[in-house]
């Protein structure tokens, strides 16, 4: 346990990286997401057609090898950021890609009479998006999208491969100076969880808010 | 198409379509031109940089990789599935001693990183008197983690029958064990099948922790490539095509089943 | 256990049976240092007297099995590093391997399991592996969970910059600037030690390091001065700057308490620095990429723990 207690700062430092990572990539991913799920419900086939390569690149590339190829190809090709917002913008734009799937299939469970009705009532096309498709889209990808955000934070751990310092290499570090792994790595689990259940706990009360009794 | 968003397109609607499609493709070919020629400037392209993937020993060397990523795929899948599919019907058992532990091994480990637990394998559990062979050491931390995600696939499949059908298994006098088996678990495993191939596309993903694990897969005999012929982004650009390649036809079957039945499916990858 | 051993063994003898089908298509690239293609060195390594395997002993064991069973590395070029090409693991610690295994067995028959830095103690004392050639610095501490035969080799951490770049000569130079390391090296609690202001940056691997050092992800990397060496020679942009500044005596990993086998070991590695195998073994592996003529080997049991 002393272990643990002795590296708290690193812990903590760790932890705030991790932190970081997982709000700016969430951010990241929920623009992306709305941009590619957009694409991919657009009627230009071309849009369609970048969309679902987007989507079909991203979900069958492990994260591992994209954050490889960012970090060590994208300065060769004059694009050359800190390692963080490296990960982070990797990060993003790989679970963009799950969040564009989910935004996709919320859209798509909305019944067509649903649309058919708004746009029979003159409604324009933003209108009929923003009071009528949207809402009952939105409600059913609240749960999938929690699920997204869990992955996210668990995927942040990969970025420790890349050389950014997250909880997962802080702890791999604080190993190989303590050697005390038991503690020390569950301690790092533990921090894992309990940012999923915050997660787990705000998804849960949105979706009871939103529910529609019928 | 969806049709919650638009109706047909009309004369208008079409020639609007046509502009943005030419526009659309306008700057993707300019981003990609702007990509390709940075890239080239930098020397990436140079034709000797890339002639060793040309050569039959290369791509040897990788295949023995990809053959050893799928073994280790396939077995974490294989007892993952079973674990997944014991948790699964743990967590819809009535008696709350096995409801409860089922519950909270899905619940806790759906959460905890895969890197985490690899490296409790890998460090951890060798100073205890543990020390798994490599294969396992990769095999070990994916199937425990895995098998919480198949086992919540599992009861989303098992919950998706209707309650009419195990009902009616009772009515006619089987038990429960038999009902679940005779009745509720061949309809759930169709049910389920698109979810487990597009699962099983995630656990093909991870296991590329074998970088970290230094198990010979695809992405670590990448590393080894790489180390050996010092052509970095060269090997993992060819690496992730690997992937891409594998992935992209599991992801199409995952489709093709899915296209098959009814129902929508029920779990992301 | 067994089905990794399968796995293993299918893979090399698909590889083999591949390698043998194909022969002929070799061209590997040019950026290679120190691939030595013949085993002629393997090929005047002597072969030890019916009388040293003595009965009961581990070296008998390893004799009746046909094979050495060797903790360690598939991706340290120079040392222990696999050639796609050809599937062999070639280097200066894989031929000290092959040249054991051929003392002992009287063919050069080694099979590598690939040992994380953290789990080589623990693969010896449960005897998944025979001995570990990894260039594993004998420490006291460390000698009280394995025994050491040697040091076989010495070497010692030096500092990489982009070349040009001015104001690092020695490692308290480091403090307050982004160093690179290898992930889970000795060069990690170096830097800590003399440079506690730095700040480490790791990467999983040599050619990812060096890709980091010339993309400024760092100001200087640290690591084994060899690998330095022949990172520098293949990458004019980056050079190596002064001289090692720690010293590692390499031995070779054996099962704590077996002083049979390390008398037999460090009595091999005495007949092999006499009939200069070692030495050109040093020639066909690191001599590659250092001038000169092979260093003296270091004291057999000069240092504490072996």
């Amino acid at each position: 346990m002393s272990a643990l207690l002795d590296h708290l700062p690193e812990f903590w430092q760790g932890l705030i990286v991790t932190l970081q990572l997982t709000a700016a990539s969430f951010a990241g991913a929920a623009v992306m997401g709305l941009v590619i799920a957009a694409l991919r419900v657009s009627p230009v086939p071309v849009l369609r057609g970048i969309g679902t390569a987007y989507v079909e690149t991203l979900q069958n590339l492990p994260l591992l090898v994209l954050l490889v190829l960012a970090v060590f190809g994208l300065p060769e090709i004059g694009l050359q950021a800190g390692l963080q917002v490296t990960a982070t913008v990797v990060i993003a734009l790989y679970e963009g890609a799950y969040i564009a799937e989910a935004l996709r299939s919320g859209v798509n469970a909305v019944s067509s009479g649903q649309g058919e009705a708004a746009r029979a009532l003159g409604l324009t096309f933003g209108q009929s998006l923003r009071h009528v498709v949207l809402p009952q889209a939105l409600r059913t990808v609240i749960q999938p999208i929690g699920n997204i955000f869990i992955a996210l934070t668990m995927n942040t751990s990969l970025a420790a491969a890349v050389g950014v310092v997250e909880l997962t290499a802080a702890a791999n570090r604080v190993n190989l100076l303590e050697a005390q792994p038991i503690p020390i790595f569950v301690g790092a689990g533990l921090a894992y969880a309990v940012i999923a259940a915050c997660a787990g706990l705000v998804t849960g009360r949105l979706e009871r808010r939103l529910a529609v009794v019928r | 198409m969806s049709n919650v968003l638009f109706d047909e397109p009309g004369p208008r609607a079409r020639r609007r379509i046509r502009i943005a499609t030419v526009a659309g493709a306008i700057v993707l070919l300019a981003l990609v031109a702007l990509a390709v020629r940075q890239f080239a400037a930098n020397g990436q392209l140079a034709a000797d940089r890339w002639q060793p993937y040309a050569t039959w020993p290369m791509w040897r060397y990788l295949l023995g990789g990809l053959w050893s990523t799928v073994l280790a795929a396939v077995v974490s899948a294989a007892l993952s599935m079973a674990a997944g599919l014991a948790l699964a019907l743990g967590r819809l058992s009535r008696r709350p001693w096995v409801r409860m532990p089922s519950a909270a091994y899905v619940e806790t480990v759906r959460t905890i990183p895969v890197l985490v637990l690899v490296y409790v394998v890998l460090f951890a559990l060798p100073r205890y008197g543990l020390d798994l062979p490599l294969f396992w050491k990769l095999v070990v931390p994916l199937t425990v983690s895995n098998a919480s995600l198949f086992a919540e696939v599992f009861r989303a499949g098992i919950l998706s029958i209707e309650r009419g059908q195990s009902e009616a298994g009772l009515a006619v006098g089987l038990t429960h064990g038999q009902t679940m088996r005779l009745i509720v678990l061949p309809q759930a495993a169709r049910r389920v099948l698109p979810s487990i191939v597009s699962q099983s596309v995630g656990l093909l993903k991870d296991t590329s922790l074998g970088f970290v694990v230094s198990y010979a897969e695809l992405l670590y005999s990448g590393k080894v490539l790489a180390n050996y012929n010092g052509l970095l982004i060269q090997t993992y650009i060819v690496v992730a095509l690997v992937y891409l390649v594998v992935n992209a036809s599991l992801s199409k079957l995952a489709r093709t089943l899915e296209a098959r039945q009814p129902r929508r499916r029920l779990f992301r990858a | 256990m067994v089905s990794m051993r399968r796995v293993a063994a299918v893979a090399a003898v698909s590889m083999v049976g591949l390698s043998a089908a194909c022969s002929g298509t070799d061209s590997t690239s040019s950026a290679v240092p120190g691939a030595p293609k013949d085993n002629s060195v393997i090929a005047q390594a002597p072969v030890a007297s019916a009388a040293e395997i003595l009965p009961g002993s581990t070296m008998e064991k390893i004799k009746q099995r046909g094979e050495l069973i060797v903790g360690g590395s598939l991706d340290a070029p120079l040392l222990s590093q696999q050639n796609p090409t050809t599937g062999e693991v070639e280097g200066f610690d894989a031929d000290m391997g092959k040249a054991l295994a051929k003392y002992i067995i009287g063919q050069p028959k080694v099979k590598i399991v690939n040992a994380a830095s953290e789990t080589r103690e623990a693969l010896l004392s449960n005897g998944t592996v025979d001995v570990v050639f990894q260039t594993y610095t004998i420490t006291p501490e460390r000698a009280e969970q394995v025994a050491f035969a040697g040091p076989y080799y010495s070497s010692g951490l030096t500092i990489a910059v982009k070349k040009g770049a001015a104001g690092i000569a020695k490692p308290e130079d480091l403090n307050g600037k982004t160093v690179i390391a290898g992930a889970n090296t000795p060069a990690i609690a170096a830097i800590k030690q003399l440079a506690p202001q730095a700040t480490i940056v790791t990467f999983g691997s040599d050619p990812e390091c060096v890709q980091a050092l010339k993309q400024d992800r760092g100001v200087a990397y640290v690591q084994d001065e060899t690998l330095l060496v022949a990172d520098a020679q293949k990458d004019p942009t980056i050079q190596v700057v002064g001289s090692p500044f720690t010293t590692d005596p390499y031995g070779i990993g054996l099962k704590h308490g077996d002083d049979q086998f390390k008398k037999f070991v460090n009595d091999w590695l005495t007949k092999i620095q006499g009939q200069g195998v070692w030495q050109q073994i040093w020639k066909g592996s690191l001599g590659t990429v250092v001038q000169g003529e092979a260093p003296t080997p270091p004291q057999i049991g000069s240092v504490p723990g072996s």
